[in-house]
């Protein structure tokens, strides 16, 4: 595949002088107009990637490219052709929500009507109105959060990274933001999406890749990467407090556990007994409550990883069985 | 398709990052600029209540040197503590992706810098010659001697806040040039009063050199070695940008 606004990333490794192999030989591409979510549990080297990307670190070696332009040796052009949501927070304490959206456009060369009118759009669109005119300081971490998408999508480049942009929003709004990464690919710029929030990337992606340890293990459609899991189904139990997890029974093909939410995949023929299993449970005492749906994402991001996304629990994950 | 749009000019983009800067700034302004001529006009009053009468050579220094420090302390201190506040908070790398020549994002911020300042150096001078009753030769010289000085200490203050990544470091740093420009450089006082080797190490380092250009604009007879004094300040600008290209310019 190749063409204008085509996102390369060819064997793409970085090594820091302390010798940490943050990313190892990754490629992956992302065609204009396509929503690319970029998995991995933290210290995966996901925000080391598109750091690269930026033009803030350089790789040791590889290729990283956009059209015809090589965004390693033109650093300058990197930042004229991606917009970046870092992971932390836009600095915007002295600005008024809205002004600092226009503003941004402005930076990024928009006249200043058009950029008007889309900040107003986007205002709306993510249900911003209540602060428009309310200066940083004051605003909470989710609606700075949600500022600081605005700012970057108002005068998007080609290619619009976004590092975990849904970080302490409230769900209404998560999803009007996702209807918005959305309208972006509608509108024929490449988004690369960094997050761990496998549940949600799911909904909002085209393809995606995992990464683990500096390497990309997988890579494909939400429902390819599911595909594995066909046939099955993830029963869920939510373990009384201070009662021990129950031991596995035999049709558990692999679970799970992230603080009291055991979670196992079972065979779709076993779902008959596997309820009258997490029946006994409860009853036991050991157990609350239960819940047999269909497999995730998450499930089979688990399974390539060995981690949990950020979806829930409080504690590490714990692998018991399977 | 959107987000094929370039960024526009040079010039777009300075004015875009003053625009910017003095947004991003307008809490904290007013605030630099009270203590900019705090610093001034403070120390200008401050002797003068401290030993009483002040002898009229003496008087001098201090007046004319009290805005050099005015211009000097907005870009070596203000940018680095805003830099390090950026590098702690995350926020650093967000502004380093945005795109603007990084020229053009360094001239909005002298920009912004000589605008806090000027005021508290025309402050200063008139507290200053209030208080002491002098006599000012002000000659056309202060304009590039003030904007050369002003600039010279934003690109030392660039140095520090691009060339050192630790903020802690950046931040104790430009502190430490401060204390040396007040206490250890030839600003507010003859360089015949340091000790000779002091008077002869700061013969080569920016501030004293800068106070010199700025006196010799403001009163006459009192300045020496004004074009030798240019060309070292000038070096120091230099070698300051060269640094802050560096910096920028390099990437781990």
């Amino acid at each position: 595949m190749d063409g204008e606004g085509l996102f390369r990333a060819d064997s793409v490794t970085k090594v820091y002088p302390n010798g940490i192999r943050a990313n190892d030989g990754i490629s992956l591409h992302v065609a204009p107009g396509e929503v690319y979510g970029l998995l991995g549990p933290n210290g995966a080297g996901k925000t080391t990637l598109v750091k690269q990307v930026i033009g803030l670190l350089k790789p040791t070696s590889g290729r990283i490219t956009l059209g015809s332009r090589d965004l390693v040796a033109d650093p300058a052009a990197a930042r004229q052709l991606c917009s970046y949501l870092p992971q932390a927070q836009v600095p915007i304490d002295s600005f008024r929500a809205r002004e600092a959206i226009v503003l941004c456009g402005r930076v990024r060369g928009g006249g200043r009507v058009e950029v008007e009118r889309q900040a107003d759009e986007l205002v709306e669109a993510l249900d911003l109105g209540q602060w428009r005119d309310k200066r940083g300081i004051g605003l909470s971490g989710g609606v700075k959060r949600l500022v600081g998408f605005a700012m970057v999508t108002v005068c998007p480049g080609k290619l619009v990274i976004l590092d975990e942009p849904t970080n302490d929003v409230d769900p209404l709004r998560r999803r009007l933001l996702w209807e918005q990464v959305r309208r972006l690919g509608d509108r024929g710029v490449a988004v690369l999406l960094v997050t761990h929030n496998v549940l949600e990337a799911e909904k909002a992606v085209d393809r995606l890749a995992v990464i683990d340890d500096g390497r990309l293990i997988a890579e494909g459609t939400p429902s390819a990467m599911k595909a594995h899991d066909r046939g099955h189904l993830r029963l869920q139990l939510m373990i009384a407090p201070g009662r021990d997890a129950p031991a596995l029974p035999p049709f558990a093909q692999r679970s799970n556990l992230v603080g009291r939410n055991l979670m196992t995949v079972i065979a779709q023929q076993d779902a008959a007994i596997g309820i009258s299993w997490a029946e006994e449970v409860i009853a036991g005492g050991a157990a609350e409550e239960y819940a047999l749906s269909a497999t995730s994402l998450e499930d089979a991001y688990i399974e390539l990883t060995g981690h949990n996304s950020g979806n829930g629990g409080d504690a590490d994950p714990g692998d018991i069985g399977g | 398709m959107a987000g094929v749009k370039p960024a526009g000019s040079w010039t777009h983009a300075y004015w875009r990052m003053v625009a910017w800067d003095f947004a991003d700034l307008r809490l904290y302004l007013p605030v630099l600029s009270a203590v900019l001529v705090l610093q001034g006009a403070g120390l200008a009053l401050g002797v003068g209540l401290l030993f009483g009468t002040v002898p009229r050579t003496a008087a001098v220094f201090l007046v004319t040197g009290a805005p050099v420090m005015n211009l000097i302390t907005a870009g070596l201190i203000f940018e680095p503590q805003l830099v390090a506040e950026q590098r702690t908070r995350g926020s650093y790398e967000f502004l380093q992706s945005l795109p603007v020549p990084r020229s053009a994002a360094a001239l909005a911020w002298y920009t912004v810098a000589l605008v806090t300042a000027l005021p508290a150096v025309a402050l200063t001078l008139l507290t200053g010659v209030a208080r002491y009753h002098l006599d000012l030769t002000v000659t056309p010289m202060v304009v590039p001697a003030m904007l050369l000085t002003c600039l010279t200490g934003v690109l030392l203050g660039l140095a520090v806040a691009h060339g050192v990544t630790a903020p802690m470091v950046a931040m104790l740093l430009s502190t430490t040039l401060i204390f040396v420009m007040t206490g250890f450089s030839p600003v507010a006082l003859p360089a015949d009063q340091l000790p000779g080797w002091l008077a002869s190490v700061n013969q080569w380092l920016p501030f004293g050199p800068m106070a010199t250009i700025v006196r010799g604009a403001l009163v006459s007879g009192v300045a020496s070695e004004v074009p030798r004094s240019y060309l070292v300040v000038t070096a120091w600008a230099a070698g300051s940008a060269l640094v802050v290209a560096w910096a920028q310019g390099h990437r781990r």
